[in-house]
Formats: C-alpha cells, structure tokens, sequence
C-alpha cells in the first residue's frame, strides 16, 4: 500500500491534534514530574515488643547506667536507668545517642593491620609476638575509668613486669594524686550532692564535665537547699544553677581555695591532722585575703562572703576541679569543715588476681609522655589530646569506631560498642556512696568484632579464659548478685574508709598553691560540654543540633568566648576571626562576646576539630587540645593544663 | 478567639533554675521522634556534583529542633552576668496561632488533653503555620530526613518520619499517651484519669536535673497542677493570650520578665 503525500499530510495533523487533545502525554509528563521528586527511600519502622534493657553505657566518661529501648529486639533508643541510683530514670546527652553511634557507619569493621583487613586470628598472633618481644616495655592507655577491663590490662601489665598504666587525664586521677599521693589517704574521694545544705564547686564543673555528670546532678535534683556557689573562669553550664558565680581563674582556685582556709582557721576550726599547727601558719601567714586577692584576683571580701556560707552551713562540702593542688586544698578545707558530706570510699575487691589498684592506675601521668615497645589503647583518643605525649613502636588500639587514634595505630581491633558486650562500672568518680553496676549485652554484634578483655585473655594467660568470666569473678568478688545486676540494680556499700593518718600537705601545698601561669597575653579556659564531645567520644549524631552557634560558628569555625573587656583590650568585636596560639599550636576561631568570661581570658571548647571521624565531628571547629601548655606544678610534680596561655591575633 | 477547654490539659512545667542546659533533652527528643541527624550529602542523589549540599545542623534557621534549648542573660557585663537555659518544646497553646491559619486542616486542637496535633499527610507546606506560631516551635522539612548507613535500622517506633516538604513540631510525644492509655485499658484503669507520672514525654524522662515536670495541669493529683499555679510560674508571651500549656517556673525576676518580652527601657511595644 502506498502513502499518498496528502494521506501523510493528514494523518500528521491528525495525529498532531490528537496528542494535543489526548491527556495521555500530559499526564505522563506530570507523573515524571511527581514520580522523579519522590522519596527516594523510604523508612519502614518496625514494630513489636518493646523493652528496656538496663545496661552501663560507656560512651560519656563515667558511664551512665541506662536502659536501651528495643523494638522487636532491634535497640533504637536509650533512656535512664530508674532503678539505678547512679541514673535516677535519667542519661547524659551522649548515652542518649548511644544506639546511633552502635549503628554508626564510622564503626570498624574487622582487625586492621597497617590499613589491611586481617583475621582474628592474625592479630592474636602479631601481638602475641610483639608481646614476646617487648618484655616489660608495655603500656597501656585506658579510656575508661571504672571498668573491670582495666583489671585485665593492668593483670596483662604485671605479668610482663610493667606498671605502665596510663589513664587518659581525668579529674578522678586528679584527685587520686591529692588524696592517696599528697595526703597519704587511702580509697577514692566522694561527695554528697543530695545531704550537703552548701556546696562549693571550686574548678569542678559538676553538672556538665565533671566526675559522674548524671549521678551528680541527680543526686542534686534531690537536694532541698540548693545552695550551689561556682568558683571558675567561665560561666559553663554549671553556674546556671548557682546562686554565686565567682570568677576565680584556673590557676589561682588552689590559693583561692587556701583563701577560704584562712577564714576558716580564723573562725576556730581545726582537725586532727599531724601537720595541722604547720598548715594553719603556712596559710595565716602565705594565704592571707589580700595576698590571695593580690595573686588570683579574687575579692577579700567575696571569699569571706563564701567562707560565710560553708561555715554557716551544716553539711558544707567543697568540691574541686583542675590542678591536683587545688584538689588538696579543697580536701583539707573539707576536713577543716568537719564536714560528713565528703566521703572516703573504700574499693571494691578485684576480679582479676595480678591487676592493679585503681589508685595504682592512677599514677601514671601521661601528660610527661608515654614510652613503650608495644602499646594497648583502649576506648581512648590519645592520638587527638595529646599527640606529641606518645611514643610507642607499635600500637594497637581496641575502639568500635574510627578515631585519630585508630587511624594512627599499627593494628586496630575492633570492639563491640557498650551495648554488644558485657560492661561495668565500679565506683565512678564523685558518687557519694561506692556502687557497683553492670550490664550484659543488649544486641548481637553485626560486626567482625571481640571484646577486647577476650583478646587480651586469649593472648596471656591470665587465669581466666573469658571477659564474661572475669565479669562474674567480680560481681562475686564485690559480693553483688548477679541477676539483680543484669536486671540493673546498682550495688551500693555505705562503708567508708578511714581518713586517720591523712595529712594537710602543708608543705607541698604551700608552695603548690601559689598560681603560676604562662607568659600569653590571655589566659585560656578550656571548657568541655557533653554535646560537644568528650576527649574520648566525639560527638554525637544527633548532637550538632543541639550545640550552640556559642561553640561552632555556621561556617563550622571554632568559637571562643571572652568578656566585652577583654575583647576591648585585643581590639576584638563580637565574630572577628582571630588565631589563638599556645602551647604547640594554633587555631583559627570566631570570637563571640559573652560576659561570663574572667576578664583577660578566653574560653575555648575542647573536642573540637577532629580529622577522623564521622560527618558530625569531622571538621568542625579546630582542636583547643592543640594549645593547651602542659606544665608541672611546683612540689606536687604532677603535670597539669591549668595556667595555659595564649596569644590572640587577628586575621 | 474562645480557649478551647478539655478535661484533661497534658502541660508542663519547666524549672528554669533547674536546667543546665545540657541538650540531654533534645537528643532524647530527636531519638524519640525520628528527627534525623542532619547529613550534608544524599547517598541516593546520583547527581551529587550537580546539586548542592543539604544544610546542616551548624544552621539553626534550618535545624529541625522540636525541643530546643535557648541560652538566656542578664544583659549585664562581667562580673555581674548571670546566665540561664530555658528549654522550648511546642506550647500546646490553649487558643494556638496555628491551627486557624491552616488552609488544610493539619493541625487541630481538637483531642481529649489538648495536644496540637499534626497531621503529615494532609499537610501541604505553605507554612501558615510557621508564620503563625510567635514561639517558633514549628519546623519545616527542607529535606528529606536521612540517616547515615545502618543508622536507620535503628528507627524509634514511636514517630513516622515525616518527608521534605512537610512541617513539624513536638506533639508532647503523642505515641506515648497512646501507650499510657492503652496500658490504663489493658490494667482495667480509666484510660481518661491517668496517674500521675503514667505518660511523660521523652525530654520529661531524661532531664537528669528533673527541670521538667510532666501531667495533666487540671488534675490537682499531678504535681504539675500545683507547680503551674506556684508564685514564680509565667508562661511565654503570655501577654498574646495564646494560653500555652507549657509554664516555666524561676525565683530570679530577669529570667520572668525576659518570658514576655519585657522592656527595661521602656520600650513602645
């Protein structure tokens, strides 16, 4: 059949008139517009029994003790223990993440030898050989506070004939070197939040970075006074709850501190300690009102009006942060105050024999650096606070996720996260009563992971075959039940230990209180807030929506926060761009101006700036880590980052 | 407008000398509620080089917050500055700016406890609402929630997510009071005269401060009914007459005078 061309001609225009009336192509064309615009995934929610596990989370520094909320026996969420005294029913911004960060994609997903996947089986065998070769020149660096892992590692310690057990810097260890180190204590200082009628936190920033965030806070919701008075640099989010703020700079807290002694002595109060006659001159004659106002800058009369208030109060309590010579000053005013709401809490018996004590994994300073042939890290981010601190010909690291740590270690093995494994908390730091809790696994683990207590047992023979054995060996050691643990009840023992023989430390005190800072032009209060992150836990998923644009500028630049006076005097407005160098470093930041900022210093966010990590703490804002000066207090020999000092420039 | 009166009146009251603003809640919120993390880059936009980046949560304009926790001050200059947090859930008004500027009926006061409700499916995104609400509670998806790989395994059952173009806010975590009375069914308990402390929501439960106090503001059993009415109580803006649910409480006088926008220097509005 042949196509006339007018037959052609009129079958195109038919053909052009009849798409232009059909809707077919319209409706197509509007389909395309819709469908291409659609989700392109969509999330399916599960439903079935929901639970809640109790467990220890492990992801803030002491440990919350939660529950973790499942659906159908896939965890989502994460609430507060209420049947734990620790907890109260509550958790800490970080613990609440937790199941996101369990979900992460940054977690490790099997043994990494140099940047290489390797087996289990491998790794057991490179480290059993490095541990042959390394004799006693073993360390280890823990994150974790007060967990029976470090049982495991110290016992791994001792048997290779080393001490070298290094906690990362914490205000327990702080303390520890105060109480045990200059006082000649023994068992770890607590404090009574809830009993206390007038509480003096002096350095500590007890109800955001300090000790046992949660118990300390819920131990205080259930305080009837609420008489809270905040000695430090900056308003953190502490002296939200206040009544006083007093600005005292880092440096200066142990001779303010020694300052309130003065009143004290003055006003009759005395304690049976052998070096009492030797403390009370070295103090009425070194720390007198004026001098202590004339080196810290803190009024006569503002510490009279605080020493007032201790005094005029039943059971006052004292409760330092910062430098181990301000812990002993605040340790010694404690006991000048006669007061029974510091506590002496004895230790718990241990589930591994040939571990260390804990006060004993306390001494290691890592602040003078860590040496060693072979190095274990555990759950701790060295390689981000203090880089220049190590030196170790090979590292292997234990972490569930990525870190700079990770990424800097020879081998990394991968953990399972809080919620897969066995976990405990024995006497986190600052709780008023000793307790004991812990937590069996609340989902399988998804990944190539071990916990890195079976790692250690499965390359030393230590007694033991399991971490879940050694889990039990102290839960019987502690005198606990351990269904009533699992089921998350806290062992709480009310004893505590005895404070005879404890000394004032006058004459360490004496010249260890008297402030020393760098030779900056400002000073630096570094500051750590939860949602931020901690020196170990970067933050959070869910977190950035919840820091402030008063730590990370919407350009993600650093900011840091001093008064309208101080920025005054470095020619500064509020969201100039400055550089901050210190210590061995500099950073870049935005400055904001915010009143609660001791004049001439400036408050900086710690756990900032990391460069291994996930989307939410990758690249956002810089590493204060990286300015601080680590320097030795006079007498006390211990190394601290109080007295840091920075030179601000503009860009 | 006539405030709408129910039986039950689910309210807060927030402490402000209690809250340290830790963000606690706000994590526990976005938990509870299926608020993604707010990711830069989209796995499942394969023209990733052609499109920009999704904001993130450092831009608070466009961070879905449904409890956010503001920082407050004094005004004054160092040594006198004195700082407070106060945490904002949505107020559940009483008489809400909200729901008679919805073209479509998303939202209504019309539920037994007097919960705003918000209606996903029906909502359009003209953001009327948004307009409306003087407390900014209200938050419009400007993209598609996503989480990062593996993380949506662990999605809450509590709260579907909502997609871009949509607008959302606190709902006193509704699903909860569901639960609360289905259990007051189960426990053969009037499912309308819940105990106190039987439905609390998310940011309720994790304060570790115990700032929140959670209930029903018309029952005199539930401790908030006397919190609500206590000497140092206010509410925001209470000056619109928008009637909130949501009270603060605070014995300093600058954090009540900052909650309806008080002028100390005598200012024309």
């Amino acid at each position: 059949m042949s196509v006339a061309r007018r037959a052609f001609i009129q079958m195109s225009v038919g053909a052009t008139v009849g798409i232009l009336f059909t809707p077919t192509v319209w409706t197509a064309l509007d389909d395309v517009s819709i469908w291409t615009q659609n989700w392109p995934w969509i999330p399916t929610l599960k439903y079935g029994e929901m639970k809640g596990v109790p467990t220890v989370s492990k992801m803030c520094e002491s440990g919350c003790c939660v529950q973790v909320r499942t659906v159908a026996g896939e965890a989502y969420g994460v609430k507060g223990n209420p049947d734990n005294p620790l907890s109260g029913g509550a958790c800490c911004p970080q613990c609440a993440n937790g199941v996101q960060n369990m979900n992460n994609p940054n977690r490790i997903k099997s043994p990494m030898l140099n940047g290489e996947a390797i087996s289990w089986e491998k790794a057991n065998e490179v480290v059993a050989e490095k541990l042959e070769a390394a004799g006693s020149k073993v360390a280890v660096i823990s994150g974790d506070q007060s967990g029976t892992v470090n049982e495991v590692f110290s016992a791994l310690l001792t048997s290779k004939g080393s001490d070298a057990f290094y906690m990362m810097p914490c205000d327990m260890q702080i303390a520890d070197k105060a109480w045990t180190g200059l006082m000649g204590g023994s068992g770890q200082i607590g404090y009574d939040f809830e009993g206390s009628d007038a509480i003096l936190l002096a350095g500590a920033d007890a109800m955001e970075s300090w000790g046992s965030v949660v118990a300390t806070r819920t131990a205080y919701a259930k305080n009837e006074v609420r008489k809270l008075i905040f000695a430090g640099p900056l308003q953190t989010k502490t002296a939200a709850l206040a009544s006083k703020w007093v600005p005292v700079p880092a440096e200066g807290m142990a001779a303010f501190t020694l300052g309130i002694c003065y009143y004290v002595l003055q006003a009759g109060k005395s304690v049976g300690a052998s070096d009492f006659d030797q403390f009370k001159s070295m103090v009425m004659s070194n720390f007198t009102p004026a001098k202590v106002e004339a080196a810290t800058g803190v009024k006569a009369d503002m510490m009279a009006d605080v020493a007032k208030q201790l005094l005029a109060a039943s059971n006052p309590v004292v409760v330092p942060g910062g430098s181990v010579a301000a812990n002993a000053a605040a340790f010694a005013l404690n006991l000048l105050l006669g007061t029974g709401a510091m506590k002496v809490l004895p230790e718990f018996a241990k589930g591994v024999e040939g571990a260390m004590s804990r006060s004993d994994m306390l001494k290691g300073d890592i602040l003078q650096g860590v040496t060693a042939d072979l190095l274990f890290v555990y759950e701790a981010n060295p390689a981000y606070v203090l880089p220049e601190q190590l030196k170790a010909g090979f590292t292997v690291a234990f972490d569930c996720v990525n870190t700079e740590t990770t990424a800097a270690a020879d081998l990394v093995l991968p953990i399972p996260h809080s919620y897969e494994r066995y976990e405990d908390t024995a006497n986190p730091y600052g709780v008023g009563v000793a307790t004991y809790s812990m937590g069996a696994p609340v989902s399988k683990p998804y990944l190539d992971v071990m916990p890195a207590g079976d790692f250690i047992l499965g390359v030393a023979d230590l007694g033991v075959e399991t971490f879940a054995e050694v889990i039990e060996a102290k839960v019987e050691a502690v005198g606990g039940d351990m269904d009533e643990l699992i089921e998350g009840a806290a062992l709480v023992n009310e004893a505590s230990a005895s404070v005879s023989g404890v000394t004032l430390a006058a004459t360490v005190l004496g010249k260890a209180a008297v402030p020393v800072k760098g030779t900056g032009a400002v000073s630096l209060a570094p500051y750590t807030q939860l949602v931020v992150g901690s020196a170990n836990q970067a933050t959070t998923p869910n977190a950035p929506a919840a820091i402030s644009n008063n730590q990370v500028a919407i350009d993600y630049s650093l900011v840091v926060m001093m008064n309208s006076a101080t920025a005054k005097k470095l020619g500064v407005a509020d969201e100039a761009k400055v550089k901050l160098s210190g210590g061995n470093g500099e950073c870049e930041a935005q400055v904001k101006i915010f009143e609660g900022v001791l004049t001439d210093t400036v408050a900086a966010p710690l756990g900032l700036g990391h460069t291994v990590g996930d989307e939410f703490s990758k690249g956002r804002g810089d590493n204060v880590y990286k300015i601080l000066t680590v320097s030795s207090e006079a007498a006390t020999s211990a190394s601290t980052w109080a007295g840091s000092t920075v030179n601000v420039a503009k860009i | 407008m006539q405030t709408k009166e129910f039986k039950i009146k689910w309210g807060m009251v927030i402490d402000i000398d209690k809250c340290t603003g830790c963000g606690a809640c706000m994590v526990g919120c976005q938990v509870e509620n299926n608020v993604a993390p707010m990711t830069k880059t989209d796995p499942y936009n394969y023209v990733q080089a052609l499109t920009t980046d999704r904001s993130d949560a450092s831009d608070k304009l466009l961070t879905l917050t449904w409890m956010n926790v503001y920082e407050l001050s004094n005004g004054k200059a160092f040594p006198e500055h004195e700082t407070a947090y106060l945490p904002r859930p949505c107020m559940q008004c009483g008489t809400p700016a909200c729901v008679p500027v919805c073209p479509v009926v998303a939202t209504e006061k019309n539920e037994e406890g007097g919960i705003v409700s918000q209606v996903y499916p029906r909502c359009i995104g003209c953001r009327y609402c948004m307009a409306a609400c003087p407390y900014h509670a209200r938050y419009f998806n400007w993209w598609d929630p996503l989480w990062p790989e593996g993380m949506d395994k662990g999605l809450s059952p509590s709260a579907s997510p909502r997609p871009r173009g949509v607008v959302e806010k606190c709902s006193f975590c509704h699903s909860r009071y569901l639960d609360a009375k289905d259990k007051a069914r189960q426990d053969g308990e009037d499912p309308m005269n819940l105990p106190d402390g039987a439905y609390v929501t998310a940011c309720t439960e994790i304060c570790p401060n115990k700032a929140i106090s959670f209930g029903d503001l018309n029952n005199p059993e539930h401790a908030v009914y006397e919190l609500s009415r206590g000497k140092h109580s206010f509410r925001l803006l209470e000056k619109l007459g928008l009637a909130p649910q949501v009270y603060y409480t605070s014995e300093r006088e600058w954090v009540r005078m900052q909650g309806d926008n008080y002028n100390a220097d005598g200012g024309s509005h």
